[in-house]
C-alpha cells in the first residue's frame, strides 16, 4: 500500500534565497515605494519641502495653536490617503484637555481591519511622558495600573529640525502605533502611526521619518 | 518587497518535500559554521542528544540549542500481517543512520515517538499489557492530548501513529535521514506532515530568529531583539530550566508503573504542538517590563535589554508566591506559574541513583521556532488549515515522564495550580503569561520507547 502524495506546499528555496540576498534592494524598494506614489496632495505637488504648513491645512492648525496659546506642529506630508486638514474627510477628531494638551487624529478605515491612522499630540509646558491608565478585569476584580503612555524607546534620531525618540510600545489611542516624541521649548510633542494592514512596521517607520522631517512649527497669533 | 504566494510555494510530492529545505536552507546561509563536537556512545534514551555545548550568556549557563529541527508525522498503512517486516525495515534504517551519524549536534539526533492510535489499532492487546501506567494520575502514562483553557476551540487534536523528531546542526543530515527512512518504509508509512524550524545559537550578530523572520517578511520581525535565541526575545535553554538527562525517563521519578516486563524502561513521553506567535502584539503592545512580567514573574528585577535570565532552583516560585502575584498584580508569569508543577518540590533520589534536588526542572524542552504555516507540508492541507506564506510560530516539543505530567505543567500556565486551585483568567488574558499572543493549532501526545524498541514497539509480542 503506497501513500498518495498530495501537493507540496513548502517554500521556494531559490526564491527565498534570492529575496534574502536582495534584502538590501528590497528594503530600498520599500523605502522608495513609501516615498513615491503614496503622497497626499500638498506635498506631492511640491517636490521640495514647503517651508510652511500647506495652505489648505493651515487654518485648522493655526486655530489649534491660538486655542492653546502654544506652538503646534503641522505636517507637510501625510501617508496616503490621509491629509491633515482638520474638518476634512479624514479628520478623526481634535481634543484639547484642560491642561491644553491636545490630540489631533486622522484616520482612513477600510472594513474589516485596514487602517491608516496618524495621531499628533502636544503637551504645552510639560516635558515628562504622560502616564496612561490600563484597566483590566481579572478574576472579577477591576485592576487599574498606571504606566508611561510611551515606552520601549528604540533610539533617538535627527529628522530635519527635530531630534525625536522612537517609542514602539504606546498606550491609549496610540496603542499598536509607532511614535516619535520630542521636546521643544519646554513642551513635549508626539506623532504616531498605527502598524496595521495594509502597512508594515517598516512602512510605518519610514512614513513617520518622512512625516516628522516635514513638520513645521505653527505659532499662536492671538 | 513582499513575497507572493507563488514565490513562497513550490509544487511537488511528499517525497520532494522531505528532501527540500525550503526557506530553512537560509539557516545555514545566515549562521556561522557550527563548531565540531565530539561523538559519544548511544544511550537507551532516544530523547537525548550527546555533546550539547553549555555556554555562559549574560552570566547564565545556557545549553546551546541545535540549529535545525524537523518533525515528520505519519500513519501506519502497512497491512497487519506485514507489521513485522515493516518493523525490521525501520530498525535497519535507524541502525544504519546511527552508524552514519553520531548522536551529537554535528551528527544527528533521531527520536521516534508513537501515538495512541498506533497502540490502539495495531498492537492493542500488547499495549493493554505493557504500556506504562501513571501511578499519580491513575491512568495510562500516554493519554490523548487535550485542549487547554487558553487553547482556541479549533485546536486540532491529532491522531498520528508516529512522529520522527530529527535534530542536527547540519540540515543535510536531517534531509538525508528523513528521505532514507521514508524511502525504506514506502508502503508502510504514509506521511501526514512535515514540520521544520530552527533555533538561534546566540553566536553574535542579529541572530537566526530575527534574520529568518526578517527574510520571510513576518510582521513584527524588525522588533525581535538582535541576538535572541527565539522570536520572543528571551533565552529559554538556561541549563537550570531544563531537566537533567534522565529525569524524564518513565522510571526515574517513580511516577510510572512499567508493567510486567518493563518493556518501556528508558523511554519517556513527548508532547508535540504547533503554536502561532503574534510578534507584533508581543513587541508593540508589551514593553520590556511587561514582557519580563509575563515571561518570568511580575516585578522580577531584570536589567532592560536582558535576554538571558537566570532560573536557578533557589529562585523557583511556589504556589503561594504565584497566588500572591495574582492577587497583587492580576498577573502570573509564564515561568513562575509553571514552576510549582514543573520543578521538583522535594529532593528525590531517582531510580538511576541520582539525587535530584528540590527545585530541579523536570521537563526537557526541545522546542524550536518555525516559519511553517502551520506546517512545512501537509497531506491534508484543508484539515491542517495550511496558510499562505510564512508565519512566526513555535513547534513545541517537550519530554515529560507522562502525559499527565505535561498536562499539569500546561494547566499551571493557564492558572490551574497543582493543588487544584484555579486562578480565574479570561482565556488568553494579558495577565496569563504568554497566552495572549499564542495560538495553538495542533496537539498530540506520544510515547518515546527506549532505543531497543523504537521500531514498531510491541509488534514482536503480538
Amino acid at each position: 500500500m503506497v501513500a498518495r502524495t498530495p501537493p507540496f506546499t513548502g517554500y521556494n528555496v531559490l526564491l527565498m534565497l534570492r529575496v534574502a540576498g536582495a534584502g538590501v534592494l528590497a528594503a530600498l524598494a520599500l523605502v522608495a515605494s513609501a516615498c513615491s506614489g503614496n503622497e497626499s496632495k500638498p506635498a506631492a505637488a511640491a517636490q521640495t519641502k514647503p517651508a510652511t504648513c500647506p495652505q489648505s491645512w493651515r487654518a485648522g492648525w493655526q486655530r489649534l495653536a491660538n486655542r492653546i496659546h502654544a506652538t503646534v506642529y503641522c505636517p507637510t506630508w501625510m501617508p496616503s490617503p490621509l491629509d491633515a486638514k482638520m474638518g476634512g474627510q479624514w479628520d478623526n477628531g481634535t481634543s484639547v484637555e484642560k491642561d491644553k494638551s491636545y490630540l489631533v487624529s486622522f484616520l482612513w478605515h477600510e472594513p474589516p481591519s485596514q487602517d491608516v491612522h496618524v495621531n499628533f499630540r502636544g503637551y504645552p509646558g510639560r516635558m515628562k511622558i504622560p502616564r496612561c491608565e490600563d484597566t483590566e478585569v481579572v478574576g472579577g476584580i477591576v485592576r487599574r495600573t498606571h504606566m508611561p503612555c510611551f515606552s520601549d524607546p528604540h533610539g533617538t534620531r535627527r529628522l530635519g529640525d527635530i531630534t525625536a525618540t522612537l517609542y514602539t510600545v504606546n498606550r491609549g489611542v496610540d496603542q499598536w502605533h509607532l511614535l516619535y516624541a520630542w521636546r521643544d521649548h519646554g513642551s513635549l510633542y508626539a506623532v504616531s502611526e498605527h502598524v496595521i494592514k495594509p502597512l508594515t512596521y517598516r512602512r510605518v517607520s519610514s512614513n513617520l521619518d518622512r512625516l516628522v522631517r516635514g513638520l513645521v512649527a505653527v505659532k499662536p497669533t492671538t | 518587497m513582499k513575497l507572493t504566494r507563488k514565490e513562497l510555494l513550490v509544487g511537488g510530492a511528499a517525497g520532494a518535500a522531505l528532501g527540500a529545505a525550503g526557506i530553512y536552507e537560509l539557516v545555514d546561509k545566515l549562521a556561522d559554521s557550527p563548531p565540531s563536537r565530539s561523538a559519544a556512545g548511544r544511550e537507551p534514551e532516544q530523547h537525548l542528544v550527546d555533546g550539547l555545548r553549555v555556554e555562559k550568556q549574560e552570566g547564565v549557563e545556557v545549553v546551546v540549542p541545535l540549529r535545525h529541527h524537523q518533525v515528520v508525522t505519519a500513519k501506519v498503512v502497512v497491512p497487519q500481517d506485514q507489521l513485522r517486516e515493516a518493523r525490521a525495515d525501520l530498525a535497519a534504517v535507524l541502525t544504519k543512520l546511527d552508524s552514519d551519524y553520531p548522536a551529537t549536534p554535528d551528527g544527528l539526533g533521531i527520536t521516534v515517538a508513537w501515538g495512541l492510535p498506533y497502540f490502539r489499532t495495531h498492537v492493542p492487546d500488547a499495549a493493554d499489557k505493557h504500556l506504562p501506567f501513571d501511578r499519580r494520575a491513575k491512568r495510562g502514562a500516554l493519554i490523548d492530548a487535550i485542549r487547554f483553557p487558553s487553547d482556541p476551540d479549533d485546536t486540532l487534536l491529532e491522531d498520528n501513529d508516529v512522529a520522527f523528531l530529527l535534530r542536527s546542526d547540519n540540515e543535510e543530515h536531517i534531509r538525508t535521514a528523513a528521505t532514507e527512512i521514508f524511502d525504506r518504509l514506502e508502503g508502510a508509512l504514509a506521511m501526514t506532515s512535515i514540520r521544520k524550524g530552527f533555533a538561534g545559537q546566540m553566536d553574535g550578530g542579529m541572530g537566526l530568529p530575527k534574520e529568518m523572520a526578517t527574510a520571510a517578511g513576518v510582521p513584527g520581525a524588525d522588533l525581535i531583539p538582535d541576538g535572541a535565541e527565539l522570536f520572543l526575545g528571551f533565552t529559554s535553554t538556561q541549563q537550570n530550566a531544563l531537566g537533567p538527562p534522565k529525569i524524564v525517563n518513565f522510571e526515574t521519578l517513580g511516577l510510572v508503573d512499567l508493567g510486567p516486563r518493563s518493556y518501556f524502561h528508558g523511554g519517556t513521553h513527548m508532547h508535540l504542538s504547533h503554536i502561532f506567535e503574534d510578534l507584533e502584539a508581543w513587541y508593540l503592545n508589551q514593553d520590556f517590563r511587561d514582557r519580563v512580567n509575563t515571561t518570568f514573574r511580575p516585578k522580577m528585577p531584570v536589567r532592560p535589554g536582558t535576554q538571558t535570565v537566570a532560573q536557578p532552583p533557589s529562585r523557583v516560585s511556589s504556589e503561594s508566591e504565584v497566588r500572591r502575584d495574582y492577587d497583587r498584580f492580576g498577573i502570573i508569569g509564564h515561568s513562575s506559574s509553571l514552576q510549582p508543577a514543573s520543578r521538583l518540590q522535594d529532593d528525590i533520589r531517582g531510580s538511576d541513583g541520582t539525587l535530584y534536588r528540590k527545585g530541579t526542572a523536570i521537563p526537557q524542552r526541545a522546542d524550536f521556532n518555525t516559519l511553517d504555516n502551520p506546517f512545512f507540508w501537509s497531506a491534508d492541507p484543508k484539515r491542517d488549515r495550511m496558510g499562505e506564506g510564512p508565519a512566526a510560530g513555535l513547534h513545541f516539543v517537550v519530554f515529560n515522564p507522562t502525559s499527565d505530567d505535561f498536562h499539569r505543567n500546561r494547566l499551571a500556565m493557564d492558572g490551574h495550580m497543582p493543588n487544584g486551585e484555579k486562578l480565574r483568567f479570561a482565556p488568553r488574558a494579558a495577565g496569563q503569561g504568554f497566552n495572549s499572543i499564542l495560538k495553538t493549532t495542533h496537539r498530540q501526545n506520544f510515547l518515546v520507547p527506549p532505543r531497543a524498541h523504537r521500531s514498531f514497539p510491541l509488534v514482536e509480542l503480538t
